[in-house]
């Protein structure tokens, strides 16, 4: 009973330290999206205090004023040994992935798994019937503003070059936004809206200016020529995580390795992929760059709200 | 030892020959089985963040249950418990309003409800409406699928038919105790002696050591079923990483072009990922134009109801026979359901 209330501190403790040092090194973003952290961090106060209790046990029953948990339900651990040994190191086993091996981000060995979403979007639903997508709850064309990038000067664009319905109502508002830079940021904030809105009206966006960053991704259909430009789009964890990006094309492409961030600028352009048309970015300036702190790209839960 | 081997040599082998056999069937080698150092990372990242993910909701759910234990009698549970089968099972699916849980919070919690008296159907009800009929995976789906609201309103609804019809066969033809190992002991005395303590302000004298001794069993009940329900949480996150890891999305895409075919596969698809309800939808989303709208309701409701991680909890806490049965009339009824929206709906 002492080994068993000892391995189970051990292994409550274990959690809960591999969270505070997740959270200590900055790194429980590589998991976990920002919305769960503060749950899983107050997780880790829930298992320390159950790693503490089963530590006072061990303390009570060693010091031999308490053999048996006072507990009338029928918990105890299986008298196999081969068995405990299992479930045990079932439980050892993410302690010591945790902390021995170094922490990496998701990169092109998981997105080859994942496939690849080029065109239309994550968030985004393209209607068979109808080129339409938009917001849900309340589309409101004022308050579409994006945080950084436009300073909302929108100039009085024609509606019928950005056609919304109900739905696509915050996509249009913000797609008259982005038509009036000269250069268009995809900025980490809302990557995933404005790359979904460049794909949503397409034409009116060809022949303007992009700048994104992200890692350099391929796929085996893909020429020499060409690569995606990509970032992993998290919803909740790295296990709902779907790499979403732009396609490049770059006559010396295949200088650039797989998982080599890069931050490009170019301009837009309709081409062909896996025989559907699909935008691309034909790439002026190319910049090797540090992977970024936070590798990874949410959803803007504000955007067009 | 002998009864471990043959306790577990028959599963393993068994999903061993399934894991073969689809390799046959997919025209590939084992090759990738290689432990590549980057193939470790991703799942290491995988791994992990499944579990991380999961803790607030496993701990929620332990904690929720042993403050059940430890502070509501029997007597409240069953009096509080509809009698009437058609109310208990409204009861049941509707519940996730009031508690919007993951489902690997809400087995040990509704465990504990059916030792405590509960009726086993609502239980059971519970734990399969739960993870759909809930603001928050309501909100997401919306969100999800803003250009088409009426997926959202038909994940509601399908799950809401489908969790029905199965409560009510289950009042009508369950006669024996749904759970694992039935407790000779009294689960009883813990409540009532606590009531009384309350009732009589006695709490005031022995204030101190009665509230450490509560605290404690909190703490006691907690852990164990930590550990109980963990192990199956851990397995579930093991082998979910290394199939996400395994099978790639193309391959799988491959096998689920055939129109007929795709709402079972999308299910299928659904069971092995083993994502929580709340983030599904968006993973749904990104099939969009891949694959029908019927077939996305049915990898939405199955998913979120039956999926790997939780089979295995459920067998943990409940009989084998009942678990099949679940499963069976869940896999029937959605994938009806899902061709019926599609037909009728979509």
């Amino acid at each position: 009973m002492l080994v068993h209330h000892l391995l189970r501190g051990t292994i409550l403790s274990g959690f809960a330290f591999l969270i505070v040092y997740l959270t200590k090194t900055d790194q429980l973003a590589l998991y976990i999206a920002p919305r769960m952290a503060t749950y899983v961090k107050l997780s880790a106060i829930g298992l320390y205090a159950a790693s503490m209790y089963q530590f006072y046990l061990v303390f009570r029953i060693w010091s031999g004023s308490r053999t048996e948990p006072d507990c009338d339900c029928d918990h105890t651990p299986s008298p196999s040994l081969t068995k405990n040994t299992m479930i045990y190191g079932l439980f050892l086993l993410p302690l010591c992935l945790g902390f021995l091996l170094p922490n990496t981000i998701m990169d092109s060995t998981i997105a080859a798994k994942k496939g690849m979403s080029l065109n239309g979007a994550i968030n985004i639903a393209r209607p068979s019937e109808a080129k339409a997508s938009g917001t849900g709850n309340s589309p409101s064309l004022a308050d579409a503003s994006p945080s950084n990038s436009t300073q909302g000067r929108a100039a009085p664009s024609p509606d019928d070059m950005f056609p919304s319905d109900v739905y696509t109502e915050s996509y249009a508002a913000y797609a008259k936004k982005l038509y009036t830079q000269d250069l268009i940021e995809v900025s980490e904030k809302q990557f995933i809206e404005i790359l979904t809105t460049l794909d949503l009206y397409r034409e009116p966006f060809l022949g303007k200016q992009v700048a994104l960053s992200g890692f350099v991704y391929r796929e085996p259909e893909m020429s020499a020529s060409r690569f995606a430009l990509s970032r992993f789009a998290m919803n909740c964890c790295s296990a709902d995580a779907l790499p979403y990006g732009l396609m490049v094309t770059y006559p010396k492409a295949e200088k650039y390795k797989n998982d080599t961030w890069l931050k490009i600028t170019g301009t837009l352009e309709l081409s062909e992929y896996k025989g559907n048309p699909v935008l691309q970015l034909k790439a002026a300036e190319l910049e090797s760059i540090p992977a970024p702190d936070s590798p990874y790209v949410y959803p803007d839960y504000d955007f067009g709200s | 030892m002998s009864t471990f081997v043959l306790r577990w040599a028959t599963p393993l082998v068994t999903l061993t020959c399934i894991g073969l056999m689809l390799l046959i069937v997919m025209n590939r080698d084992i090759s990738f089985l290689r432990l590549d150092m980057s193939s470790l990372h991703s799942f290491k990242i995988l791994f992990i963040s499944l579990i991380l993910e999961a803790f607030p909701f496993i701990l929620l759910g332990v904690f929720a249950s042993s403050l059940l234990q430890v502070f509501v009698s029997d007597r409240v549970i069953q009096q509080l418990a509809p009698k009437n089968p058609i109310a208990g099972v409204l009861f049941g699916s509707l519940l996730g309003i009031l508690f919007p849980l993951c489902e690997c919070g809400m087995i040990p919690v509704v465990r504990r409800l059916i030792h405590k008296g509960m009726p086993a159907y609502i239980g059971i009800v519970f734990i399969l409406a739960g993870p759909i009929l809930n603001p928050i995976v309501y909100t997401s789906t919306y969100t999800a699928f803003r250009s088409q609201p009426q997926i959202a309103y038909s994940r509601m609804g399908l799950a809401f038919a489908v969790t029905v019809v199965i409560g009510l066969l289950l009042y009508r033809f369950m006669r024996e105790n749904p759970l694992k190992e039935i407790h000779s002991h009294r689960h009883a005395h813990h409540g009532y002696h606590h009531s009384d303590h309350h009732s009589h302000g006695q709490h005031h004298h022995d204030g101190g050591s009665a509230r450490g001794n509560r605290m404690g069993s909190i703490l006691a009940h907690a852990s164990d079923e930590f550990f109980e329900m963990g192990k199956y949480l851990l397995f579930g996150a093991l082998l979910t990483a290394f199939i996400q890891l395994a099978v790639s999305r193309e391959t799988l895409l491959g096998i689920g072009e055939h129109p007929m075919l795709s709402n079972l596969f999308m299910m299928g698809f659904a069971f092995i990922l083993s994502i929580c309800s709340t983030s599904d939808a968006f993973v749904a989303s990104s099939f969009n134009g891949t694959f029908n709208a019927g077939s996305l309701l049915a990898f939405l409701v199955f998913g979120a109801m039956i999926d790997f991680k939780n089979t295995l909890m459920l067998f943990s806490v409940f009989r084998a026979k009942i678990v099949l049965w679940i499963i069976a009339l869940t896999f029937l009824l959605v994938l009806a359901g899902s061709y019926l929206f599609q037909y009728f709906f979509f």
